[in-house]
């Protein structure tokens, strides 16, 4: 697989994945990003150990958990108010509601239920973050309650 | 009310545009190329420092051993600066990134926490080491200076080693500190919330 494949079907995942973890266009843009300059980097010590997709996951994955962290310097309060707004625009408002429930999770959650949501099998989700599959399971399990219990909140 | 909401179906709702690779990898080149000359560029410049104070010794052939003592101690905390910086800074910056989550941050919290200690240690040895190293050197030259000259040229020294000492020293360690304990603070509770 080149990387202009990898880049193609791999881009709308991977911009998935970062903006269910920071729910906001902008940050997540300069996540794929990010992830896709490391994996340009890193693609020729690819070594097939494990899949492309659980690889690049990883790094994904790996680098959101690092953004968060240099994000915390900047609370959300602080934005300029019309970042905010354009974030709220009222197109689609289950899909919204759903990455915003999801940006409320802890970090961790937020990772599963983003994997999850993108069709990974559970045995590969194990192995990016490094749980058990039953482990995996359980919590999908239950992200997927708190989701649900958020949804019906919101319909009443 | 549902009971079983479709999530996956809102999830693909996303909106995405895919940018060119093109634009990417020209992003990436050029974030090596700066990565590879700020690591030259700090090589470069103490590395002539260290020559520059050579040459004094070569040149001017001191007499006294305290000023040969002091040349070397500040060539070796200059060098000591450098080695740290070689080594420790790629391993930040390209530590294994395709690890499982769980492993990479047990591995970047050792790292980490050694970068912390290393940190402190590291800037209050180079401290001392050039501290003494500058008072040696100077001793053959003030003995030459009648006494209140010799007495004004040490004073400003210490003068200038104290504000270092008590001023910017603790201030840049509890800067560093406080972001890398910021940080691993954070790294911890994630890891946490991967305890089974």
């Amino acid at each position: 697989m080149t990387f202009e494949d990898i880049h193609k079907t791999y881009w709308p995942k991977v911009y998935r994945q970062c903006i269910g973890y920071i729910n906001d266009p902008d940050a997540a843009k300069d996540l794929t990003q990010e992830t896709f300059i490391k994996v340009w980097q890193q693609l020729p010590k690819f070594r097939n150990e494990s899949s492309i997709g659980t690889w690049i996951f990883r790094i994904a994955v790996n680098t959101c958990l690092g953004q968060i962290r240099k994000d915390k310097k900047m609370p959300k309060s602080e934005l300029p108010m019309g970042l905010v707004a354009e974030v709220l625009e009222d197109k689609e408002p289950e899909m919204q509601f759903l990455y915003q429930c999801i940006s409320e999770l802890p970090e961790i959650e937020r990772i599963i239920i983003a994997l999850e949501l993108e069709d990974l099998k559970q045995k590969e989700i194990a192995k990016i973050v490094g749980l058990s599959e039953i482990n995996v399971r359980v919590r999908i399990h239950r992200i997927k309650e708190k989701l649900t219990k958020k949804f019906q909140k919101n319909e009443r | 009310m549902k009971d079983n909401i479709d999530f996956k179906q809102y999830w693909n709702k996303q909106k995405i545009e895919t940018p060119a690779p093109k634009e990417l990898i020209k992003k990436a080149n050029e974030f090596k190329r700066k990565t590879r000359f700020k690591l030259i560029a700090a090589n470069l410049v103490l590395l002539a420092t260290c020559m520059g104070i050579s040459f004094i010794w070569f040149y001017y052939q001191p007499e006294f051993l305290t000023t040969k003592i002091g040349i070397v101690l500040c060539i070796i905390a200059m060098l000591i600066y450098l080695a740290f910086h070689n080594t420790l800074a790629p391993l930040l910056l390209n530590h294994s990134l395709e690890l499982d989550t769980k492993t990479q941050l047990k591995q970047l919290i050792t790292l980490k926490e050694k970068q912390r200690f290393q940190q402190t240690t590291l800037l209050n040895g180079y401290f001392i080491l050039l501290s003494l190293g500058l008072g040696l050197y100077m001793y053959e030259y003030v003995v030459r200076m009648r006494l209140p000259w010799a007495i004004f040229s040490y004073g400003s020294v210490l003068f200038w080693i104290a504000i270092n000492a008590f001023y910017f020293r603790p201030k840049i360690i509890k800067k560093q500190q406080t972001q890398l304990d910021k940080l691993i603070t954070q790294l911890k509770d994630f890891k946490a919330q991967l305890t089974d």
